[in-house]
């Protein structure tokens, strides 16, 4: 039971660490503490179920849509709306991407209704045996592609010079401006891309969790503990805590009882944030200096 | 944000401040007979309006004032809310659960803040809001006396339900009066102007001889000393509370919104934000049943855009441009 608890921790942990890269980039980079995030997760699902139930399409198929999708909505928001509220003040954001979620969830349950639905693939009931434990296979392909994702955005940010720039505008906004990148886009580019990464782990969670307009604000908590254990604005940091939270949780839940689960978490994130702010991975970044 | 404080105190004095006592006489006597004149439908509106002014006021002692942004403020609602609802059950009568309700909750803040206002920014505001989700599962854990996940119901009144809820909206407006007096009092005392100094600049402010984590923690305990009452008295009107609602993070969210409409560190901005808000979201809810969030994040949206200091400050801005255009013609 216990290695069964530890297996589906660590693989529920992958799934948590890529809903959060996306969020703690955005935070890392601009300072923006994004309240809509978890409303990109939301979307990301339901576009996987629309072209599911729709169109037949299989759900991994339908993640790099539902990225797509997130891409532009992410870069858009930033663009005519949280580009104008960086410039006058950073805590603004705050309220106002509370007031986007409002809009996204209210719409969600306008076009979707609050019907709890779910994406049932052919493969979905399949499970395979993983150091002597059973795990269901959507799982295991969700931790896979989701560690593969986070792996491939990291590298990203290291090696393509639009990463350089997300990079270079995080550690020092004015030398990057100096340097001919212009912050706008790169707050545009790193908010699409947060929001694409989100959408691929609502993508993921549609196979695993029921769908609702709900759905992405139970990543909340996790969203938040992940980010501060990490270390704002690192990606890496981001999917070693992501697997640290899963494991703490079903710790926590075989020991302790599910009922522990939410307080053994908050006890860790206010741990860390008292003793060790910066993260377990966490450098200067701007959003530490804002 | 103190850019905009310089602006707004400075060509105040002489002209506009006789103008603003005259507001605020006029505003509180209607508010004194507004009782008599409205539905029991209205009253509610008006009674939780009140009780968002207190809870911004307390907001506006360590946002607006002190610099350190309490997303999640609405933790000593809760625990206001519980304080009061615990002793009444316990057989206290509820003069003395309200008592109970703004000890507590600034003790909770005295103590709690020792370790959390050593965060800063962001770091601040998000420890805050983990308070105020652990605060439900902790209530949920406790059980006992907090009725845990079951809620908690709270003796009944043996007023008649009319008279009772007049009583329990002069209760706020009192709440709400004494609320922004406390801001306007701390405003001109040794402390208020040290959490200004922090707000600019904390490690200035700790040069110049102030001690301010002892300050950060004094301005947090009353803030939630305000932010309990109100829970307090919310307990008591609402009869019957639970972790979820009493802790709802939309509390502290909400009156963060408000702060931000009225403009921080005013003596009156939170009550203008209180009243624009609450006023506009009850005739969104009735207008748009089923999009009414919709609506009310467009709104949040659209006033964070065009009005980032507040309205108070952008009708200000408004006025001289206007005053500046007529002139030059």
């Amino acid at each position: 039971m216990l290695a069964q608890a530890t297996v589906n921790g660590i693989l529920l942990g992958g799934l948590y660490g890529l809903a959060t890269v996306g969020f703690s980039m955005v935070w890392g980079v601009m300072g923006v503490i994004n309240l809509a995030h978890t409303s990109f997760i939301t979307l990301g699902a339901y576009v996987t179920y629309v072209l599911f139930t729709q169109f037949g399409v299989d759900p991994l198929l339908a993640m790099p849509v539902a990225m797509l999708a997130m891409f532009v909505l992410g870069y858009g928001i930033q663009l005519l709306i949280l580009n104008r509220i960086i410039r006058t003040s950073l805590l603004l954001s705050l309220v106002v991407t509370f007031g986007i979620d409002l809009v996204l969830t209210d719409a969600t349950v306008i076009a979707f209704t609050s019907d709890v639905r779910s994406v049932n693939a052919s493969y979905a009931s399949t499970s395979v045996a993983v150091f002597g434990t059973l795990v269901p296979l959507v799982r295991l392909i969700a931790a896979g592609l989701s560690l593969a994702i986070g792996i491939a955005f990291f590298v990203f940010l290291r090696r393509a010079s639009l990463g350089q720039a997300i990079l270079a505008t995080a550690l020092d906004r004015e030398i990057s401006n100096l340097m001919g990148i212009n912050p706008q886009k790169v707050f545009a580019l790193t908010a699409g891309a947060g929001a694409a990464l989100a959408g691929a782990a609502g993508s993921l969670s549609s196979m695993l969790f029921p769908v609702s307009p709900t759905m992405g604000v139970s990543f909340l908590g996790a969203v938040f503990v992940i980010t501060v254990l990490g270390g704002i604005g690192s990606v890496e940091g981001c999917i070693v805590a992501g697997f640290l939270y899963g494991l703490v949780q079903a710790w926590a839940a075989y020991w302790l009882g599910t009922n522990f689960q939410e307080i053994v978490a908050f006890a860790m994130f206010l741990g860390v944030l008292v003793v060790r702010p910066q993260g377990l991975f966490g450098r200067a970044f701007f959003g530490e200096h804002a | 944000m103190s850019e905009a404080a310089i602006v707004q105190q400075a060509p105040k004095a002489a002209t506009v401040r006789p103008l603003v006592w005259i507001a605020v006489g006029i505003g509180l006597v209607v508010l004194c007979a507004a009782p008599i004149g409205i539905n029991a439908y209205w009253l509610r509106v008006l009674t939780t309006v009140l009780m968002y002014v207190i809870v911004t006021q307390g907001l506006n002692v360590i946002v607006g004032i002190t610099g350190y942004h309490a997303f999640g403020n609405g933790v000593f609602f809760g625990i206001g809310a519980y304080a009061c609802g615990a002793a009444m059950v316990a057989g206290m009568p509820f003069a003395a659960g309200l008592v109970l309700s703004v000890v507590v909750s600034a003790a909770c803040a005295f103590m709690l803040g020792w370790p959390i206002l050593r965060l800063k920014g962001h770091y601040f505001a998000i420890a805050t809001v983990a308070l105020n989700l652990a605060a439900i599962q902790i209530i949920i854990q406790i059980g006992g006396i907090t009725g845990g996940a079951q809620g908690l119901a709270l003796p009944l009144s043996e007023w008649d339900p009319k008279p009772l809820y007049i009583a329990l909206y002069y209760l706020m407006l009192a709440g709400a009066v004494a609320s922004t007096a406390v801001v306007a009092i701390l405003l001109g005392r040794p402390l208020g102007f040290a959490l200004r100094a922090i707000r600019d600049s904390e490690r200035a402010a700790a040069v110049m001889g102030i001690n301010t984590t002892k300050a950060k923690v004094y301005a947090w305990s009353i803030s939630a000393g305000l932010t309990g009452f109100a829970g307090g008295v919310w307990a008591y009107w609402i009869t019957f509370i639970e972790p979820s609602s009493a802790f709802d993070p939309a509390v502290g969210v909400k009156a963060y919104i408000m702060l931000i409409i009225g403009g921080m560190g005013s003596i009156l901005g939170p009550v203008i934000g209180a009243f624009a808000l609450e006023i506009v979201s009850t005739l969104v809810w009735s207008g748009f049943l089923h999009a009414h969030q919709l609506v009310l994040g467009v709104l949040i949206v659209v006033v964070c855009l065009v009005a980032p200091h507040g309205i108070i400050d952008a009708f200000a801005r408004l006025a001289k441009s206007v005053r500046r255009h007529n002139g030059a013609a």
